[in-house]
């Protein structure tokens, strides 16, 4: 059985696949606006009232990811595990190194390819977190100019409403561009991960996966773990959060049966753990 | 027939006269008897023709019902056709002697109207199928215009006119364009009314050509024309400032049927209508707004529909939003009127209210500031050099990041598959 390490709780699962859905929508409503005659906003333009719902579903959307921003900014400030994510996400000094030795390495410049160990959030992953913050705010504030501008003009002139608009369209640009150029390499098309890394559905990272993208992580894990054997449950506590390890197979206390999703799920994983560690006969 | 209204002396004195005539031509003889059995004796046989000038069998069958039934029934043939010559017919009628019937003798009024108009002049010149009286109203048997069996009856006229301006040939020859105006007046809106028809705009026995500036039709009569029926339009739109040149004869200027269309105007509603709410601003108006020959003319620059369509205003609608404004929204539609008439929605005192009918509430910041503006760094405006920055600094951002970006990831991509390749 292959060591699993939890990269995100479902809470975080939860957080990115909404994020995940309502970013496709914002970036398809608005830039169907932007390119009415485009062939992919037919669907759009050839419903009755589709511009209409079209600005509605913009505006719904815009409003989700402001409140799911929120909900992060409170997910980081009073959970355990969010102070944690926040502290391991300030970039520094080794991050701007971690990336010239990249750099080096795909230039063939460092001969052999030097072996990077990265925290546990890389500078590919800080870079974007940092990105998305900005782009939210960015977003955000453009967005609720360009939505209340009756109020907004009450105090401010009409050139500055031209400017958040270019802002808006610009930004939404350089967002897009980022998540397909950065955030699908780096976890769909990079030869080590391709097809996917599934931890946005699964929740787990293989040793390997960390081995490649979080090296000094894993060594940090495995000194804590050493010497240590206790149970997952108690090492929860002492990992204060920080366990990476999850338990695969669940102690059944007798007369607790858990629930028919989670047996079943259970039958399908031992069946294949047999067929993988099957030796023939 | 209108004339005969007006002119009731006229009429009267004609036909005070006509008992003279009648005395006179009794006692001429036979052949100018008020009887026209002698006439009829040969002319009911349908078979009776003779050759014309130009060798076409033309019948000189005379249906007598449909004479005695007729407007003129009471007359005797002679009064019309009076050059026939009693020796052509007494050898038999091998001498073709008749001239064309004079209507004017009794209808001086319509004729006089007939000489100035189009079709007359189109017969001094020898068109052959140029309409004389006969050919609209009939030949003997011509009944009142209020008769709904006449064919100058409304609902009649536009089959009367028809017979010509719906032939192919004819339209062709005559170079009246090459769509039948008769169809694409069945389909218009005036046509399903049933009570405007061809004579309702082009005029009767004075119809002009479109060049001829008495015409009806003639550029700078057009709003007139279509006045008598839509006055109050017409009162706006010539205070307007469409209508201003159009009444200067500024040829580019738009009239009445530049934006509506001529014979085959729709309904507003209908999208086929090129003043349906859908087409205004993006064929209606940017037709000469977006035209280079008329920007240039007039110093107007294209710019103003080009910002529209950047606008979001611009954007929505040509995404098929109705809500979102277009160029009647802001500009009025008959009225409009140069920024500078006090009147003009457009008119910096009168913005913010014109903003304020969508934008309830808005203040006066609504109206400061240019609205049909491409942002450049070298405009005039500090908001449009702002945008125009803010776009310059947003793209070379663009191209730096992504293009970093996309570098990185190409080499991180490229080395991954050189190492992962089988050795």
């Amino acid at each position: 059985m292959t060591k699993k390490y939890l990269r995100m709780t479902l809470n975080e699962r939860f957080q990115h696949v909404n994020l995940f859905i309502n970013f496709t929508l914002l970036v398809i409503t608005g830039f169907a606006l932007k390119y009415p005659e485009a062939f992919w906003v037919s669907p759009i333009t050839d419903v009755p009232l589709g511009m209409t719902f079209r600005g509605f579903l913009h505006r719904l959307c815009g409003v989700l990811t402001l409140t799911l921003g929120g909900y992060h900014i409170l997910y980081c400030a009073f959970t355990e595990r969010g102070r944690q994510i926040l502290k391991d996400m300030i970039p520094g000094l080794k991050d701007a190194k971690d990336l010239w030795e990249t750099l080096k390495n795909n230039l063939f410049i460092n001969r052999p390819a030097k072996e990077i160990k990265m925290g546990r959030f890389n500078f590919r992953e800080k870079l974007e977190y940092l990105g998305l913050i900005w782009g939210t705010i960015v977003m955000t504030v453009t967005g609720f100019i360009l939505w209340f501008k009756t109020e907004w003009l009450l105090y401010f002139p009409m050139w500055t409403y031209d400017v958040a608009r270019a802002i808006h369209f610009y930004e939404a640009i350089l967002a897009t561009l980022t998540i397909i150029v950065w955030h699908f390499y780096s976890v769909v098309f990079n030869p080590d991960i391709y097809p996917m890394n599934w931890a946005w559905i699964t929740g787990n990272l293989t040793e390997h996966e960390m081995k490649e993208e979080h090296g000094l992580e894993l060594e940090k894990i495995k000194a804590g773990e050493k010497g240590k054997l206790v149970e997952f449950g108690e090492a929860a506590a002492v990992g204060g959060g920080r366990v990476y390890t999850i338990p695969r197979e669940k102690v059944e206390k007798e007369g607790e049966k858990g629930s028919p999703l989670r047996r079943l799920y259970g039958i399908v994983q031992s069946f294949n753990e047999t067929i993988k560690n099957w030796k023939g006969v | 027939m209108k004339w005969r209204e007006k002119g009731t002396k006229t009429w009267v004195v004609l036909w005070g006269i006509l008992p003279l005539f009648l005395f006179i031509g009794f006692t001429a003889g036979v052949v100018w008897s008020k009887d026209n059995s002698m006439c009829l004796g040969c002319h009911q046989d349908e078979s009776l023709s003779k050759q014309d000038a130009s060798g076409r069998k033309l019948s000189l069958f005379v249906p007598e019902t449909e004479f005695k039934s007729s407007v003129h029934g009471k007359l005797s043939c002679s009064d019309c056709h009076t050059k026939v010559r009693d020796d052509a017919h007494a050898e038999g009628g091998k001498k073709a002697a008749d001239k064309k019937v004079d209507c004017a003798a009794c209808h001086a009024k319509a004729d006089k109207e007939y000489q100035q108009g189009l079709h007359s002049k189109m017969i001094m010149k020898g068109m052959e199928r140029a309409a004389y009286c006969d050919d609209c109203h009939g030949k003997h048997n011509i009944v009142p215009s209020k008769n709904p069996k006449s064919m100058t009856h409304p609902s009649n006229i536009e089959k009367t006119c028809n017979r010509c301006h719906s032939d192919v040939q004819f339209v062709k020859k005559h170079a009246l364009g090459a769509s039948i105006p008769g169809d694409l007046f069945k389909g218009s809106v005036h046509g399903k009314t049933g009570e405007v028809t061809c004579t309702s705009c082009h005029g009767s026995h004075n119809l002009r050509s479109l060049i001829d500036p008495k015409s009806t039709i003639f550029r700078s009569n057009i709003p007139q024309t279509c006045g008598a029926c839509h006055p109050d339009i017409t009162k706006q739109f010539v205070e307007s400032v469409h209508g201003l040149l159009a009444a200067r004869g500024r040829e580019d200027s738009p009239t009445c049927t530049t934006c509506h269309g001529i014979h085959g105007i729709k309904a507003k509603i209908d999208p086929d209508s090129p003043v349906n709410e859908r087409r205004i601003a993006m064929t209606t108006c940017p037709q000469c707004h977006a035209a280079e020959r008329i920007s240039k003319e007039y110093g107007i620059t294209k710019e103003q529909v080009k910002s529209y369509y950047a606008s979001f205003h611009g954007l929505s609608y040509r995404g098929g939003d109705t809500y979102s404004a277009n160029c009647a929204s802001c500009h009025g539609v008959h009225d409009i009127r140069s920024s500078s008439d006090s009147q003009s929605m457009i008119h910096k005192d009168n913005l913010q209210k014109t903003c304020g009918s969508c934008h309830p509430g808005a203040s006066e910041n609504f109206a400061k500031g240019k609205i049909h503006v491409v942002a450049s760094i070298g405009g005039e405006d500090f908001g449009e050099k702002v945008v125009g920055w803010v776009r310059i600094v947003y793209i070379v951002l663009i191209v730096m990041v992504i293009g970093g970006l996309t570098l990185f990831n190409f080499t991180d991509w490229l080395r991954k598959t050189i190492e992962k390749r089988p050795s």
